[in-house]
Order: structure tokens, then sequence, then C-alpha cells
């Protein structure tokens, strides 16, 4: 049996898994916590040694649809307890701010990665029957006949061991290696946007302690007030303004900042670490499963940051992952019919959104349809309300888009005859 | 357009330069010999930069425009050639007479040729210059709308029919946030026969307004003046691409590009020029 102290190398040919998940960030904590209180056991591979590692490059925002699986793992509260803010969305556009109703408006959550993944990595770390392994990165994939069963690991000392387990998880980010090495098949769709951002002490922005994102059109920026009394500013301008950036990268976004319409106070505000920027984000769309395999978070669905929906995405797709595959993993169906549950539901939850996503990241300006819902949305809260709900991953486009149209032409109809 | 409740009162009178009757708006310490002078472009009127003269002002400095030959207030007199060279020499006339011997230039659209040629024939007299949605313009072709004017009889046949709301519709159609409404009433106002005669004249005696480009950033890029470039992002007249190559003539510039502006950041987005102009000014000696 591995042992239970995350640095100690194991391994051995120790007894199979139920489940072995790689990658120890939002997604895979989040699965390995579900499968571990069902009483399943479970190996979870991070190739950080460092239980307090975090994602830096990361603008935290957790939206509204994500917060009720982050609930049932039992984290709301300490991530409330360690300052974590449920702000409002405020949304600039040309045509006005659109804001839902307070009363009616959805709360995200806002709390630093360098205080979230720990929080979620130690969580794991003590649910029974999860065997976290800190240090370890998945190299090749074990297969069983026609279908994957584990994983081979190593560590930084190049020691390499074997993980046997029923189903293998790839959590392992945008960049998956275990998705490279399934082989799942893959789409991607070009990003033309770059995004900088960093942490800031300062005068609060307006809306504070609610997050504000501008839409630009072609451009966007945000700033989220945090815990601890920090500010998250950030910008995704199009690759055009690449040059600025990269010359130097916080004097680019605090000028790119205090130009914007009614902008938050970041000339009078102090960065506390150097400004991060990324400039390739490439959306990554892949099968979320193959047999004895799944993907999670954004192994299974990279989309753009802009709309903020990668860390809700990573708590809900693990949800929905655990609830397909246990029943299969404690011996009540197959696991074939648990992949497929998970394929589905995260086809349904996902795909209208994503397609939306994919569709204006390539850093072209809003289309009429567009324009028409967001003009509306800043003239009548009604209409505010389904994009906020919309925007915040609460309803999909399907549900949205019958009741957001023709009110949406009405709207601007009204609009036109008034002026 | 006044964004700032502290800025100076704008005084309005007159002056008569070049034999020129010219409307002109000041503020700040008249007797001043160093001034910002702000140039409008078309169609526009020393009216556009009421708030930024007035900021200016409070940042201590004089501060003034006026209307150019046939547009505002301003009638031109009986051979005045509206050129963009006899708008400079009128310029140059106007300053020597308001006893302004340093100008820290405040340029929009077409104040920019004009505003530049005059910079050529006394760079020394040039303290600072702000381009707002102008500047040099290598390899510049013009808009449609200059194209349009630009043609004989259908420049004519467009100018009879500006009628305002079809004036009103052109303007803000092509603005990302549209213009404020008594911006656009106050320059359709002034938009008269004789300021549509004057744009006909001036943009078709203008073949090539990039042509000057070499010789200027030959002249100003090693002076190394110190300028300010704000350029609307969504201007549709003349491309934000071409903020970034001011710092081929003015390589030590401050560029910005307003992401939610068009041509007209000072009434699109006041609070922002007006903000970065006077910290500007600040900078200045």
């Amino acid at each position: 049996m591995p042992s239970t102290d995350p640095h100690s190398p194991i391994i051995g040919d120790g007894p199979a898994y139920d489940a072995v998940v790689v990658g120890g960030s939002l997604a895979g904590c989040a699965t390995a916590i579900q499968l571990g209180r069902a009483g399943l056991r479970v190996a979870l591979v991070e190739k950080q040694p460092d239980p307090k590692a975090f994602k830096r490059m990361c603008s935290h925002f957790i939206q509204a649809s994500g917060v009720p699986a982050i609930e049932r793992l039992g984290l709301l509260e300490p991530m409330e307890a360690a300052g974590a803010h449920r702000p409002r969305l405020h949304m600039w556009t040309k045509w006005g701010w659109i804001e839902a109703p307070p009363e009616r408006a959805a709360r995200g959550l806002n709390l630093r990665r360098e205080v979230l993944d720990p929080m979620v990595r130690s969580t794991a770390a003590e649910t029974p029957g999860v065997e976290m392994l800190l240090g370890w990165s998945g190299e090749r994939l074990l297969r069983d006949g026609g279908s994957f069963a584990g994983v081979v690991v190593r560590n930084r000392e190049g020691e390499e061991s074997e993980l046997r387990a029923r189903l293998t998880v790839g959590a392992d980010g945008r960049d998956s290696k275990i998705a490279e090495l399934s082989e799942v098949p893959v789409k991607t769709y070009p990003h033309n946007r770059i995004a900088y951002g960093g942490y800031f002490e300062g005068p609060p922005p307006q809306h504070s302690p609610d997050s504000t994102i501008w839409f630009l059109d072609p451009h966007w920026a945000a700033s989220f007030p945090t815990d601890s009394g920090l500010y998250f500013y950030a910008a995704m301008p199009t690759k055009e303004r690449l040059p600025e950036f990269k010359r130097e990268p916080e004097a680019a976004l605090v000028k790119f900042l205090a130009d914007l319409p009614e902008p938050p106070p970041i000339r009078d505000s102090r960065a506390i670490e150097p400004v991060l920027g990324k400039i390739d984000m490439t959306n990554r769309v892949r099968k979320p499963v193959a047999p004895g395999l799944a993907l999670v978070g954004d192994a299974a669905l990279a989309a753009d940051p802009l709309f903020g929906v990668g860390c809700g995405w990573a708590f809900q797709s693990a949800e929905w992952l655990s609830d397909s595959v246990m029943p299969a993993l404690q011996g009540e169906e197959s696991l074939e019919q648990g992949l497929e549950h998970y394929r589905r539901r995260h086809a349904y939850e996902l795909r209208g959104h994503a397609f939306f996503i994919h569709d204006y990241s390539n850093g072209r300006r809003f289309n009429p349809v567009e324009r028409l819902m967001f003009s509306a949305a800043a003239r009548d809260p009604r209409s505010a309300e389904l994009m906020e709900a919309f925007g915040t991953r609460q309803i999909r486009p399907q549900q949205m888009m019958p009741r957001v149209m023709p009110r949406a032409l009405a709207v601007n109809v009204r609009h036109a005859l008034a002026r | 357009m006044s964004a700032s409740a502290t800025e100076s009162p704008v005084e309005r009178g007159s002056l008569l330069a070049g034999g020129t009757r010219a409307r002109l708006l000041q503020a700040g310490p008249v007797e001043a010999s160093e001034a910002v002078v702000c140039v409008h472009g078309n169609p526009g009127s020393a009216d556009d930069w009421e708030g930024l003269i007035g900021a200016a002002a409070s940042a201590g400095r004089r501060a003034l425009a006026v209307d150019l030959p046939d547009f505002g207030d301003t009638i031109a007199p009986d051979g005045f050639e509206h050129t963009v060279v006899g708008y400079a020499s009128f310029l140059g006339e106007a300053l020597k007479e308001l006893g302004v011997e340093r100008a820290h230039l405040v340029l929009h659209d077409f104040g920019g040729p004009i505003g530049l040629v005059w910079v050529a024939m006394s760079p020394e007299a040039l303290a600072s210059i702000t381009l707002i949605d102008t500047g040099i313009l290598p390899g510049y072709r013009w808009h449609k709308l200059a194209r349009i004017w630009r043609t004989p009889v259908v420049g004519e046949l467009f100018q009879a029919t500006a009628t305002r709301s079809a004036f009103r519709m052109l303007l803000n159609r092509n603005e990302p946030r549209g213009l404020p409404r008594d911006f656009v009433e106050a320059m359709y106002d002034h938009y008269d026969r004789r300021t549509r005669k004057a744009v006909l004249a001036l943009y078709r005696d203008t073949d090539d307004p990039g042509s000057a480009a070499p010789e200027l950033t030959k002249l100003l890029a090693p002076r190394d003046i110190p300028a300010l470039v704000v350029w609307g992002e969504h201007d549709a007249y003349l491309p934000s691409s071409y903020a970034e190559r001011q710092r081929e003539a003015f390589p030590s510039a401050d560029v910005h590009v307003l992401p939610a502006s068009g041509h007209w950041p000072f009434a699109d987005a006041p609070e922002t020029v007006e903000r970065l102009l006077t910290e500007f000014l600040v900078q200045q000696k």
C-alpha cells in the first residue's frame, strides 16, 4: 500500500485504485474529494511537490454557476472565512451598464488562487481514501486490452511507478499530457486576445466588493476585488496590443485600465507582485472520455478565460464526473455506462456556452445578435437579468435565446422610437 | 464639453489676423508668451476645445483656440486660400497677433496637417505637441467621406443634402458610443454654407495628407519634442494604427489609444482626455 506521506516516494506494485487522478489542482482535487467521500480508493497525482503550489495566471473569478458544486464539497464556508468575496457583476458596454437588479443578481466567488489551491488540496489530502502523491507526474498510460488501466508516474529523481486503477482521470489542465497520451479527439479554436493581470492594493474600484467587467468590443478589462483587501486588475486586448504589454507589462496594464471609461483607481494603486501575461490561449475541446479514462476541467474543455469559466467549470465537471461514475465504481453498472453519462452531461451543460465563447475568442467585435442583446440588457433590467444569468452560466444559450431575443428587439425598437 | 468642476473660466473674444477677424476662446494668464494652442479639425470650431482650454488654464497655462477661417463664426476674407498652407499661415499670423512665442500645440483631425505645417515653418516655437486623432500620416488614403468631398459635383451634392438629421446620423454612425447631442448640434450649427464650401476646397487641395511625412519626420525626430498622442481606437476616419507611428517623428511620445472612443475622444471621453492633457502639460517646463 502506498504511503500516505505526501512527500514519500511510494508505490511499488501495490493494489489497484478505483481511480487515479492526474493533476492536483481544482478539478483533480474536487474529483478526488467526491470519489473519496463515496468510499473509493483514489490516487491523486500532482507534479508540484509543494502542497501550497497554486496557479499564478488566473483571474480566480468563479462564476455563480460553480458555487453549488463548491458548496457541496463543503468549501464555501472555509472560502468565505478565508476572505472570499461574493460579488455580483457589473458590465460596462458602450450602451451603458448592464446590472441585474441587486436582489436577483447571482453571486460568484473571488478568492485568490494562492489561498484557494492549498485549501482545496489539503481538503483532498485529508479525505479518507484519497492518497496524495506530490512531486509525481503522469508519464505513460497503462492499458488493459482496449481500455486504459492507470498511469505510470515519475518523480523528479526519475523514479517511476505504476498506479493501476479502474478509472484514470486527466485533470492536468489546458495542455493535458493525459489527454495527449490517450489520443482522444481534440478540436482547437483560435484565440486572438492576450491576457495580462495582477494584484494591486489601493483605493477600492467602483462597485467594490462587486466585480466589474468592461466589454470594450473587441477588448476587455476587469476589476475583481478579492480577499486581503486586494484587487485583481486584468486586461484582455486583442493581439495588436501585445508589443506594449510585452515591453512593460505593469505600465501597459495601468495605462489600459486608467484610460477606460469610468476607470478604476489603478493609478493610485500599487502592484503587490509582478503583472503576469498569457499569450497563447488556444481553445481546446476534447472528447472527455475514452475507455477507462475521463478528462475534467481544462483538460476536457479549455475555453477563453475572458468569460471566467475555467475555475467554475473545473468544480462542476468534477462533480458531473463523480456523480456519473460513482455507481459504476461501486459495482452497480459498467464503467462504460458511467463514462457515457459523463460525456452526455458535459456536452449538455457546456456545449452551448462553449460555442459562443469559442466564436468570440478570435478577437472579433460583437456580431449583430450580440449587439442586440447587450444593448437591450443595458436598457432594460429584465434583459439585464437574463443576460447576467447567461453570462454567469446559470442558464444555457438554448434557455436564454428564446427569452432574450424577442424582448431585446422590443426594447431596442422602443428605445429608437423614444429618441 | 467641460468635465471638471475646477476648470478656469473661458473668455470669448476675437482677434484680427492676416485680414481675418477670428473668434477666440481663451483662458489662463493672457499675458504669457507661452500658450497651449488648440487647432480644430473638420467639421469643428474653437468650441471643440472649451473643456480642454479650461483644464489647461487650471494647470496654470494660458490656453486658447480660434475658429479657423470659414469655420465656426469666422468669415474668411476674399482671396483667402482654403489650403493647408493657407490655414497654417493664418495660424502663424494669429499667434503673432496674440503674442504667443512658444506653443504647446493641441491638434485634432485636419488641425493636424495645418498645425504640423506651421511647425515646419517655425520649429523653434514648438514647446510640445498633443495629437488627438491626427498626426503624421504616411501612406494614408483618404476616408470615404473625404473621397466624396474631393469629387466634383458629388461633393457639392453631398453638402447640399447634409440636413441636420442626416449630419447627426452620419456622425454618430461611426462613433462607438455616439457623441453628446449638444456637441453634434453645435457642430451642425456651424456647418453653414461657407464651411461646406471651405471643406470642399480644403479637401480638394489636399491630395495626400501624408505626403510631408518624410520631411516632417526628418525635421522633428532629432528634436525629440515632448508629445502626447491620444487616439480613439474606433476612429473611422483616421485609423488608430497611426497612434504608435507618431513615435517615428516624436520618439518619446506618450501614446494612449482609448479603447472605447472614436474620432472625437475629447467629446466621448472628456475626463480622460482632460486628465491626460493636464498631466502632460504639468510635466512640461
